[in-house]
C-alpha cells in the first residue's frame, strides 16, 4: 500500500470541494493510503501575470505543506505543470537545484492513476457518452494525454468521443479570461461548438479550471453541458 | 482597458474575425503538418533550429564576412542603426527613380518605408496582391505571409471597384488577375525594385528570397536598380544553413514544398545595380538580452499565428503592429521600447501552442512569461501591483482566506459575454454538481472518421520527383515539342519531395523566363536528389540561382490557390537520362 498525499489546489477547494473527494476515493481504490493537502497554491495565477516574488511567496507555502511526502497528487495539469516546470526556476543556485529534485515527487492525478500498479483491476463501468477536453499544460508541458483518454477508454459502456480540435486551447489562460474576456469567450465558443459536434453533453478534463471556464460560457449561451473532473468520471464510474 | 482588448472588442462586435480565419486556419495548420511529414527530412525542424542558432551566436562575424562578399558580389552592402536611417539610406539609393515595384518585406513594414517614400514624392506600388489589397483598404497588414486574410472576397471586390478595377463578381481568379493586370501595367515602365530577403548567404552574398507570384522575379529583373532590405538577424552562414531554413520556411508558412520561385541572387546584371539594406532597429539590443536573443532565429513564417487561437478569435489587426501573433506579441514590445506594445505579451493564454509548431524552435510562450514580469517590475498597473500583493498575503499565510479571492476567477468571463445581458448572478458552477443520468446519453452517434495519413513520398527519387512536380503543378513530360514562346533549359539538379527544379547561371535568367509563354526544363534523372538540403553542391559558388517549383501562383484572396500569375503559363519538366534535350 503506497502513502501518498492528496493536494487539492486552491482552485477546486474554492469551486468544487467535492472533486477533491472523487479524487481520494479513486486512490484509495487502487490500494493507497491517502492524505490531504487542501487549498493552497501553486503560484501560477500571479506567476502567469509577470508577479515573481509574489508567486515564490505563495509556492513556498505549497512546497511548505508538501515536505514529507514522497509522492504528491495534484488533480490539475495546469497546476502540476507550474510545480514541475515553473517553481523551481524562482530559486536561484542550490536552492532552485534541492526544489526541482522536491517538484519531481508532484505528479498529476491522472498519470499517476494510468501508471499505478492495481489500475488495471479497477472495475471501471459507466455507460453513456462523453468527450475529453485536454487541458494545454497538460498535453504540451507534461504529456498526459494519452494516459487520461486511456483511462476514459478502460471504462466499461463509455463512449469516448474525441473531439476534432483537441489541441486548441478553451480560452480560459487563468488571468487571461480577466484581461481579455472577449477574446476568451470566443475560444471557448469555439471549444463548445466542437464539443456540440460531438453529440454529447458530457465533458471531461483533468482541469478543474478549464471546465468551469467552459461551463460558464456554456450556461450564457443556453448549450446544455455538464463538466466532469476526470477524478469524478472515475469515482462515478466505481460506484 | 488595454489596447489590444479594445481593438479586439471592436474586431469582435462587428463580426467575429474567427468566422473568416478558422476554417482557413485550422485547414492550414493541418496541411503544414503534413507538408512538413512529408516534403521534408524528418530532422528538418533540428537541421533549420541550428542553422538559425548559429546565424544568432555569430551575427557580427557573418556580417563581417557577408559584408566582404557582398563587396566581391559588386553588391553595395548598408547598415541601418534606427528606422529613420533605414529610410533615408534607401531614399539616397533611389536616386531620381521615381516609380518603384515594392513586393513584400516585413522590414519594410516596420521601418514604414512605403508610406515614408510616398511622402518623398515616389510613387511606389505595392506588388504583391495581397499588399496591394490592404494598400488600397488602409488598414495594414493583418498576417505576416498572407496580409489580406482578414478580408473576405466581398470585401475585397467593393476594395479593388473602388480603386477602379472592372470586377464584375467576386470570383478569386478574376480578383486576382485584377491586381495582377494593374501591376503587370506598372511593370512596363518602372525604375526601381524594392524587395525584402528571407536569407542572406554570409559566405557567398547571395540574397534568398520566396514568392509565388512572380512579382519579385520581375522587381529584381526589369528595372536598373534593386534594393533589398532586411533585418539583420537574417544572414547565415552558407547555402547549406540557407537551404536548411528553406525546408521549413514554405512547409510551415503556406503548406507548401516550396514557393513557385525560390530566388538565389548574385551579382547584378551588366549596367544594373543591386543593394542591401541591413536594418538594426533595436535588433542589438534584443541580441544582447539571453532572456530574449533566440527571438532573433525567427524566419517570419507566421506558423505561431496560424496555430494561435488567440490569433483566430481576435484577428491579426487587433495586435495594432505590422508584427502579430504570438511572434508579434514578442518582438514588437522588445523593437518599439517606448511602450506602445506592452500590452500584448497578456494577449495570450499561454496555451504554448505556438512553441509547439515553431520550425526554429523558439519557445515564444515562455518569452511571453518573462516579458510580462519586465513589465510587472518596470510598468504595470499600481492597482494590479497591490491586488497580488493582498493575493500573496492570503495564500502565503493561513488557507481560509484564500478561498474566496480565486472563487470568481475564470466565472467572469462567461457572464460577462460580449453582445449579451449580463445578468446580476453570475452562473458560478455549483460546489456540488447535481447529475442527470440523461446527460450520458449520446445525442446522436456520429461517425468519427480518422484524418488520411499523408502520402508517403516513393522510395525512387525520380518516380517522387515526376509525382510531387505534378502536384505543385508543372506539366512532367517525357519529351516537349517545341512552341512559339518556349524558353527552354536545362536543370542543373531536381529535388524529388518539392517537385522542383535548379536553375543556375543563364538558365536562372529572369527576363527570359518572365518573358516567355512556357519554361520547358530539362531534367537528368541522375540529377534528382530527395529533399531540399541536398542542393547544396549544385548551389555551390556565388552566381545567380532560382529553384522553380512549379508555375506562378497566388493565395492571397481566401488562401484560394490561383494558378498563373505573372510570367510564365505553364511549366514543363522533361525528365530523361542521357541526351534529353540536348
Amino acid at each position: 500500500m503506497a502513502r501518498v498525499a492528496l493536494f487539492v489546489p486552491c482552485y477546486m477547494a474554492a469551486l468544487r470541494p467535492d472533486d477533491g473527494g472523487h479524487a481520494r476515493r479513486v486512490l484509495e481504490r487502487l490500494g493507497d493510503e491517502v492524505q490531504t493537502i487542501v487549498g493552497p497554491c501553486c503560484g501560477q495565477p500571479a506567476f502567469n501575470s509577470g508577479y515573481r516574488s509574489e508567486a515564490k511567496s505563495v509556492g513556498r507555502a505549497l512546497l511548505r505543506a508538501a515536505r514529507g511526502h514522497e509522492t504528491i497528487v495534484i488533480p490539475s495539469g495546469s497546476c502540476a505543470s507550474m510545480v514541475k516546470h515553473y517553481l523551481p526556476g524562482l530559486w536561484a543556485g542550490p536552492r532552485g537545484a534541492s526544489i526541482e529534485r522536491m517538484s519531481e515527487r508532484f505528479v498529476e492525478f491522472g498519470a499517476y492513476v494510468a501508471a499505478h500498479p492495481n489500475v488495471a483491476a479497477l472495475p471501471l463501468r459507466l455507460s453513456g457518452a462523453v468527450t475529453y477536453h485536454d487541458s494545454c499544460h497538460g498535453r504540451r508541458e507534461l504529456g498526459l494525454t494519452e494516459g487520461a483518454v486511456g483511462l476514459l477508454e478502460q471504462v466499461e459502456g463509455l463512449d469516448v468521443r474525441r473531439l476534432a480540435y483537441e489541441d486548441e486551447c478553451c480560452g480560459f489562460g487563468g488571468t487571461f479570461t480577466l484581461k481579455e474576456p472577449e477574446v476568451s469567450v470566443a475560444m471557448a465558443r469555439a471549444k463548445l461548438e466542437d464539443v456540440a459536434s460531438r453529440g454529447v453533453r458530457v465533458l471531461v478534463s483533468s482541469d478543474l479550471s478549464c471546465l468551469a471556464h467552459l461551463e460558464a460560457t456554456a450556461r450564457a449561451t443556453d448549450q446544455s453541458l455538464e463538466t466532469w473532473t476526470l477524478a469524478e468520471l472515475l469515482d462515478r464510474a466505481l460506484a | 482597458m488595454s489596447p489590444f482588448r479594445a481593438r479586439a472588442r471592436a474586431e469582435i462586435e462587428a463580426g467575429p474575425p474567427a468566422a473568416t480565419l478558422s476554417p482557413i486556419l485550422r485547414k492550414l495548420v493541418a496541411d503544414s503538418r503534413d507538408q512538413l511529414a512529408t516534403a521534408s527530412p524528418p530532422d528538418a525542424r533540428a537541421r533549420a533550429q541550428a542553422a538559425r542558432s548559429y546565424a544568432v551566436d555569430h551575427l557580427d562575424e557573418l556580417q563581417d564576412q557577408l559584408r566582404e562578399s557582398c563587396a566581391r558580389q559588386d553588391i553595395g552592402y548598408h547598415r541601418a542603426a534606427t528606422a529613420e536611417e533605414a529610410v533615408a539610406l534607401v531614399t539616397q539609393l533611389l536616386g531620381d527613380a521615381r516609380r518603384v515595384a515594392k513586393s513584400k518585406s516585413m522590414v519594410a513594414e516596420e521601418v514604414g518605408l512605403t508610406h515614408a517614400l510616398r511622402v518623398r514624392g515616389k510613387e511606389v506600388l505595392e506588388t504583391d496582391i495581397g499588399e496591394y489589397i490592404v494598400d488600397i483598404e488602409g488598414r495594414g497588414p493583418s498576417h505576416i505571409t498572407a496580409p489580406a486574410l482578414h478580408l473576405n472576397r466581398a470585401r475585397i471586390r467593393d476594395l479593388l471597384a473602388g480603386a477602379g478595377a472592372d470586377v464584375p463578381d467576386d470570383n478569386p481568379v478574376r480578383l486576382s488577375r485584377a491586381v495582377r493586370d494593374v501591376v503587370a501595367e506598372f511593370f512596363g515602365e518602372v525604375d526601381a525594385g524594392i524587395t525584402g530577403a528571407n536569407a542572406v548567404v554570409a559566405n557567398s552574398g547571395r540574397i534568398v528570397i520566396v514568392e509565388n507570384e512572380g512579382n519579385v522575379s520581375l522587381g529584381v529583373s526589369r528595372p536598373r536598380l534593386h534594393i533589398a532590405i532586411t533585418g539583420m538577424e537574417k544572414v547565415v552562414a552558407d547555402e547549406e544553413a540557407a537551404l536548411a531554413v528553406l525546408q521549413v520556411l514554405a512547409p510551415s508558412a503556406t503548406a507548401q514544398p516550396l514557393t513557385a520561385y525560390t530566388h538565389f541572387l548574385g551579382a547584378p546584371e551588366e549596367g544594373k545595380e543591386r543593394h542591401l539594406v541591413v536594418v538594426d532597429n533595436g535588433r542589438s539590443e534584443i541580441l544582447a538580452d539571453e532572456r530574449y536573443r533566440d527571438v532573433l532565429r525567427c524566419i517570419r513564417c507566421g506558423a505561431c499565428m496560424n496555430a494561435c487561437p488567440v490569433y483566430t478569435a481576435a484577428g491579426g489587426l487587433s495586435y495594432g503592429s505590422p508584427y502579430m501573433g504570438p511572434i508579434g506579441a514578442v518582438v514588437s514590445p522588445l523593437l518599439w521600447r517606448d511602450g506602445r506594445h506592452a500590452d500584448l505579451p497578456s494577449a495570450s493564454s499561454l496555451c504554448g501552442r505556438c512553441t509547439e509548431v515553431c520550425p526554429v524552435g523558439i519557445p515564444l510562450h515562455r518569452m511571453l512569461l518573462d516579458l510580462r514580469a519586465g513589465e510587472a517590475e518596470n510598468g504595470g498597473s499600481r492597482v494590479e501591483k497591490a491586488a497580488w500583493k493582498s493575493w500573496a498575503a492570503a495564500f502565503a499565510g493561513r488557507q481560509g482566506r484564500a478561498a474566496s479571492w480565486l472563487a470568481r476567477l475564470g466565472l467572469r468571463a462567461g457572464g460577462r459575454l460580449p453582445g449579451l445581458p449580463v445578468g446580476g448572478a453570475r452562473p458560478i458552477p455549483a460546489a456540488s454538481p447535481s447529475r442527470d443520468p440523461a446527460m450520458l446519453v449520446p445525442l446522436n452517434s456520429i461517425e468519427l472518421e480518422p484524418a488520411p495519413e499523408p502520402e508517403p513520398l516513393a522510395e525512387d527519387v525520380v518516380a517522387a520527383f515526376r509525382e510531387r512536380a505534378s502536384v505543385v503543378g508543372a506539366i512532367v513530360a517525357d519529351e516537349a515539342e517545341p512552341e512559339e514562346g518556349d524558353r527552354r533549359v536545362r536543370a542543373t539538379a531536381a529535388v524529388a519531395s518539392t517537385g522542383s527544379v535548379l536553375l543556375t547561371g543563364e538558365a536562372a535568367a529572369r527576363g527570359a523566363l518572365m518573358d516567355a509563354r512556357r519554361i520547358v526544363v530539362d531534367v537528368e534523372e541522375a540529377s534528382v536528389v530527395r529533399f531540399p538540403q541536398e542542393l547544396g553542391p549544385a548551389l555551390a559558388g556565388d552566381g545567380d540561382a532560382l529553384i522553380l517549383t512549379g508555375a506562378s501562383r497566388t493565395a492571397d484572396i481566401e488562401k484560394r490557390i490561383v494558378r498563373g500569375i505573372h510570367g510564365p503559363e505553364a511549366l514543363v519538366v522533361v525528365v530523361g537520362s542521357g541526351t534529353a534535350g540536348t
